[in-house]
């Protein structure tokens, strides 16, 4: 049974319940599809920092980066260090975002209309629902597996009123419910607003947690554990035998393409005031990225002092918290994990549902524009079916490998495409639609076959022996020469 | 490469505590403004 102490189980219960009557109360603002997609772009720059940070930090992320900690030691935290560079860069120069906010587009999808018309937005449309949805697919079970082990519930069934309920997926399906109704009425706004006060309530225990370890364990015996476990591959990713430049290059490829495309970042750009505000959310959050792989990384460093071997290396750190974290602080750590993962469901299923509409179902409402009222109705079904899609992957799909490179893997579905298409459309003239499709079909290909030649028996040796990072690498390389070999093939004068 | 891992985890967690704080302020007035701009277009 779960062992939530009164006063944790109380701290958590006044959470949700601030959370919940905040995400409810804004939806009186909404009156428009923009007000629901994009919070009628009225937001401001900390409120996009807080929504940003918020958003891409859930349990999920939590979770990986401690995985890498626990793996790989310090080296772990490599992508974190790419991740903020790439940020830095695109939001000091404006390096793409600039003319994506300034042309006023909802989605990426829309942009690319624009130069490679209507088939190429529809195509784009669907890789970057696919791609999202299969990356997001195991945030759920990941959540409540977190909440499981931090609490020391160690049965996987229990029996109310006669019947056999069981534990972890009655757990996803609570996260979830309460997640939807919030996005469902409020749509971007109740996002927006839920991020701030999950931002602030996440980073106070993410602080607070890693200062307890710093104080409790110390830094000496950090870093002792570190070189006696993975020897000096756990400072520099370059000499770790798992890791390696092809690791190294992957993420450099990952951390740009995701900074340029992925939708979750862009949609704090496209909800900005002003390109220029958009740069300023970007680079005053450059940083936080180091935070987000680094923070999680001493937890999961942390528990290969604690804890020691385990067999499954996703749990090492959840079991290491349950260990050390004292009744209050508990509490507080269970409200910021439940924060970190409420804000990035709801705004992983608000920013895919409005790519489906947007961009997916156009040339359905070709000629005859929907009403608001029937704009808003279907945004909100896409949602909620979202959330069903959700809690159905997350039972089914058996997660093989470590968690970073399985989210890298199917995020690359469509950023190796959306990103040389993007950076073509912003500027190439000579970029065509032919290019764009090969590039699409380049870049959605190599990541899924590499995804089933690891499901199949007859082919998971071969999957193995190619490796998820030189698979990732080939989909960014192979998009960006299909972007121009397809360009330049396409005759001149031809039909767009 | 210990002591660059040491003051880079250093620089997260001051950096990490002073945006929570600032952030947490000045976000509340963007929300007000958010919404009452919300508001005034709505009228």
């Amino acid at each position: 049974m779960p062992t939530l102490n009164p006063i944790d189980a109380s701290i958590v219960g006044v959470y949700l319940l601030i959370t919940m009557f905040a995400g409810l109360y804004v939806r009186k603002y909404v009156g428009k599809v923009e007000d629901f997609l994009v919070a009628g772009r009225e937001m401001n720059v900390y409120l996009g920092i807080a929504s940003l940070a918020a958003t891409e930090f859930g349990i999920v992320t939590c979770m990986y980066a401690a995985q890498n900690g626990y793996k790989f030691g310090f080296a772990g935290a490599t992508p974190g260090i790419l991740y903020a560079l790439s940020m830095l860069f695109v939001g000091m120069t404006g390096f793409v975002v600039k003319p994506l906010r300034d042309s006023g587009a909802m989605t990426i999808p829309e942009m690319i209309d624009k130069q490679f018309g209507e088939r190429i937005r529809w195509a784009s449309g669907i890789v970057i629902v696919l791609g999202g949805l299969l990356n997001m697919g195991v945030f759920l079970r990941i959540g409540g597996q977190f909440l499981l082990l931090v609490t020391g519930t160690e049965v996987s069934h229990v029996s109310i009123a006669g019947f056999d309920v069981p534990v972890l997926e009655t757990m996803m399906t609570v996260l979830l419910l309460a997640v939807a109704v919030y996005t469902i009425f409020g749509g971007m706004l109740s996002v927006l607003v839920t991020d701030f006060l999950q931002f602030v309530i996440m980073s106070a225990g993410l602080i607070a947690v890693t200062i307890l370890i710093l104080s409790t364990i110390g830094w000496d015996a950090l870093v002792s554990a570190v070189a006696t476990t993975h020897g000096e591959g756990g400072f520099n990713p370059f000499v770790n035998a798992e890791m390696g430049f092809s690791y190294v290059l992957f993420n450099a490829f990952l951390s740009l393409a995701a900074v340029l495309t992925w939708q979750t970042n862009i949609a704090r750009v496209l909800a900005a005031k002003d390109s220029k505000t958009g740069q300023q959310v970007y680079t005053r959050t450059a940083f936080f990225f180091v935070c987000r792989f680094l923070i999680p990384g001493i937890w999961g460093i942390a528990a290969i002092v604690v804890i020691g071997n385990v067999d499954n290396s996703l749990e090492a750190m959840p079991k290491m918290l349950a260990a050390i974290v004292p009744v209050g602080l508990m509490g507080i750590l269970i409200a910021a994990m439940l924060a970190a993962d409420m804000s990035t469901d709801s705004s992983y299923m608000l920013t895919w549902s409005s790519v489906i509409y947007n961009d997916i179902l156009a040339p359905f409402r070709k000629g005859k524009a929907w009403s608001e009222r029937t704009g808003l109705f279907i945004n909100r079904s896409l949602v909620a079916l979202i959330g069903i899609f959700l809690l159905f992957y997350g039972l089914w799909y058996p997660l093989e490998g470590d968690l970073w490179t399985y989210l890298g893997l199917t995020g690359t579905i469509y950023l190796a495409s959306m990103s040389s298409i993007l950076i073509a459309a912003c500027y190439w003239k000579g970029a065509n639609s032919w290019g764009a499709a090969a590039a699409i079909i380049i870049s959605a290909a190599l990541p899924v076959g590499y995804l089933v030649m690891e499901q199949l028996p007859e082919t998971k040796d071969l999957a193995k022996a190619i490796g998820p990072h030189y698979s990732g690498i080939a989909a960014y390389v192979g998009s960006g020469l299909a972007m121009v070999i397809g360009s330049a093939l396409k005759p001149k004068g031809g039909v767009k | 490469m210990r002591t660059f891992w040491y003051y880079l985890t250093i620089a997260s967690v001051i950096w990490y505590s002073v945006v929570t704080l600032y952030v947490a302020f000045k976000g509340t007035f963007d929300i007000r403004e958010m919404l009452e701009n919300l508001r005034n277009r709505k009228h």
